[in-house]
């Protein structure tokens, strides 16, 4: 999964960005809402983070802009809790609203649900033959035993799987697997898919020659 | 034992006024009754007085003197030989309920008196009887004769009247107080209504008013007064609850740094390095949160009047020309060039808070500046007024945010990454008006803020 956060106050990006990290996710960052538009203009993210009071253009107007072009879910991230900004926000497109100070388990928590839900998926638990991936858990299960996974091959499986029978172009998986700051190497994804194949079987990934994977 | 209510001291008083006045003419009636009762009696008496003198010495036919002359005066009649005339017979009579009789003394013995006389054995028992009035003169002729009769019609008479007049009374004064009454309750219904429409605005609403049928009179005078009052305090609790909501926001961010950075932090094991960021950037965010709080303290006790301004004469030149020097610094990292023309002004007052306005009035000319630029400070007396005036070349304020920039937390930008509560211009303010004086703001379309500060140099 890849995430947008555009937050102005830098000690909140950098935790914010680190903290989605370390849950598997690939973050990019902006601190302006110029440059947040831009990026999440330019790109399908699978799920933005928006502060409201941001410089050059705050994230109402970023919303609205966005929202003539892009159904990505948006959370919406402010200092404001009244009511009717709340209800501003949710009208203006925004899919959920967090208020600061938030607890970081929460915000996870929406996020997830925000992205299940333009997945159109209801529920936490994917089953797929023998294999049930709990996205909220982050775990997989193969025949009721749970399977060590590395976060990159949670992250993989995960798109697969909430991407089920759509094929995924390697440019895709790339896109939301990995983000600026690490080095990809396209060996790396071959990598990762065998490994996955290895933990869940050689079925569970099908390749498309030329077209990319699918889980089916 | 005075009640509470206005109406019954007004009742009250206005019946005691009513009972007094009405007394008043009841009495002054009796008394003109009683004076006419007499001048009636003594009329009677008088010419009862006559008839009995005359008859005591009757005067022969022919002339007024009755006399020839050379004729000597008549003997004493003896009381045998006294008879009134006929026609005058009936004046002394008892039918008549006042009993006018007459007794007449020679040598202090009783000579003759009417039939229905009482008795008396000497002159000077007479007047002392009950009931009773009469004229006793002597004659010329040495006689005493006294002419009396009984006062007991004239005071029946009296008595009737007066119980008239007393009924009368009541039943004037039972109708004045119901007037009275009526027309008190009346006159208070108003009050009665604002007091009930206050109650019910202060207990609730406060930007509910009272209706002010007449504006003019006296009660229409005391609703327009609470009114403003319920105005003024509408608008007061309205700025102190927006404060507390301004002051909360902008306390949310800080904390939301805090809270993240330690949860992201404790999510897993960490190296020295990663802790010691996460605790620096906390720190940041603390301090900032320090500075806010400290500002915020500041504004509320101005706010309260409870800052004792000190008030000592200083060089305000001086004062100032230390604040330049220590924003310095801060200008040079931005090439910003600070020009002054400061002349030597003593001023009396709080030296180290109007620091803090010329140091508030410098950063933010500072830091609202393109880089390379020029802020120019001047500080000169005019008029009896200290005036400091802080220009710079920047952007500028845009005209319909010139209104505002010393509200509390306005900012110009709406993000709040500067470490900029907005509140340095609203304590600069709330410092200048305390010593008295004005601070006011103006830019160009083209760019370019100047803030003028005009204190009183003896204040």
């Amino acid at each position: 999964m890849r995430i947008l956060i555009v937050e102005d106050e830098p000690d909140l990006l950098r935790s914010l960005a680190q903290a989605l990290r370390e849950e598997g996710y690939a973050v990019d960052t902006a601190n302006n809402g110029e440059d947040g538009l831009f990026n999440a203009e330019g790109y399908d993210y699978d799920a933005i983070v928006l502060d409201v009071m941001l410089p050059k253009m705050d994230g109402w107007e970023i919303l609205k802009r966005l929202r003539k072009t892009k159904k990505t879910p948006v959370l919406m991230l402010t200092a404001r809790d009244q009511s009717r900004d709340r209800v501003r926000g949710l009208d203006t497109g925004a899919d959920d609203y967090v208020v600061k100070p938030f607890d970081l388990s929460e915000l996870f928590a929406r996020l997830r649900a925000i992205i299940r839900r333009s997945a159109n998926k209801t529920t936490n638990v994917i089953e797929i033959g023998n294999v049930k991936i709990d996205t909220a858990a982050r775990n997989v299960l193969l025949k009721e035993k749970p399977v060590e996974l590395t976060a990159r091959e949670y992250s993989l499986v995960e798109f697969l799987a909430l991407h089920r029978g759509e094929v995924v172009t390697r440019t895709q998986l790339y896109e939301h697997l990995f983000d600026e700051n690490e080095s990809s190497l396209s060996n790396l994804l071959d990598v990762h898919v065998s490994n996955v194949r290895k933990k869940l079987g050689a079925e569970f990934i099908t390749t498309r020659r030329g077209h990319g994977y699918c889980i089916e | 034992m005075i009640p509470k209510s206005i109406k019954w001291r007004l009742q009250i008083w206005y019946g005691l006024i009513l009972v007094v006045v009405l007394a008043g003419f009841g009495l002054t009636a009796i008394n003109l009754e009683r004076e006419r009762q007499m001048t009636w009696l003594m009329t009677n008496l008088e010419q009862r007085f006559a008839v009995v003198a005359g008859a005591l010495h009757p005067r022969p036919p022919g002339g007024p003197r009755g006399r020839m002359p050379g004729e000597l005066p008549p003997q004493d009649l003896r009381p045998e030989e006294f008879h009134l005339p006929p026609q005058f017979s009936t004046l002394f009579d008892s039918s008549d309920p006042h009993n006018f009789y007459f007794v007449v003394f020679r040598r202090g013995e009783a000579f003759a008196q009417s039939t229905n006389a009482l008795i008396y054995h000497s002159p000077d028992e007479a007047p002392r009887q009950p009931h009773q009035f009469g004229i006793g003169r002597p004659l010329p002729s040495g006689e005493m004769v006294y002419v009396g009769c009984s006062t007991a019609p004239e005071l029946r008479e009296l008595e009737s009247t007066a119980w008239k007049l007393a009924i009368a009374g009541v039943v004037i004064l039972f109708f004045g107080l119901a007037g009275g009454w009526w027309f008190v309750s009346r006159a208070l219904h108003p009050i009665e209504n604002i007091s009930a429409a206050a109650v019910k605005i202060s207990a609730g609403d406060l930007s509910q008013r009272i209706n002010v049928a007449e504006a003019e009179s006296e009660l229409g005078k005391l609703a327009a007064v609470l009114n403003s009052t319920f105005a003024r305090l509408d608008a007061a609790f309205a700025q102190q609850k927006q404060f507390a909501s301004d002051a909360a926001h902008e306390l949310r961010t800080p904390v939301s740094v805090i809270l993240t950075q330690t949860q992201t932090a404790l999510n897993r094991e960490r190296g020295a390095a990663e802790y010691r960021e996460t605790v620096e950037a906390c720190q940041r965010a603390a301090q900032r949160m320090r500075k806010l709080i400290h500002a915020l303290l500041e504004l509320a006790r101005l706010d309260a009047g409870q800052e004792q301004m000190k008030r000592l004469r200083f060089d305000f030149s001086k004062t100032v020309a230390d604040c330049v020097k220590l924003v310095k610094p801060l200008a040079e990292e931005s090439g910003i060039k600070i020009f002054t023309e400061l002349s030597p002004l003593e001023i009396t007052g709080d030296s180290e808070r109007l620091a803090q306005v010329a140091t508030n009035l410098l950063t933010n000319a500072i830091q609202y500046n393109y880089p390379e630029g020029e802020v120019r400070i001047k500080l000169a007396e005019q008029g009896g007024l200290a005036i400091l005036t802080v220009s710079d070349t920047g952007p500028g304020i845009p005209a319909e945010d010139l209104p505002h920039v010393f509200k509390r937390f306005y900012r110009g930008d709406k993000s709040r990454t500067g470490g900029n509560a907005g509140l340095g211009l609203a304590i600069s303010k709330a410092i200048v008006e305390a010593h008295g004086g004005v601070i006011e703001v103006s830019s160009n379309k083209d760019g370019g803020t100047v803030f003028t500060v005009r204190l009183p140099v003896i204040s």
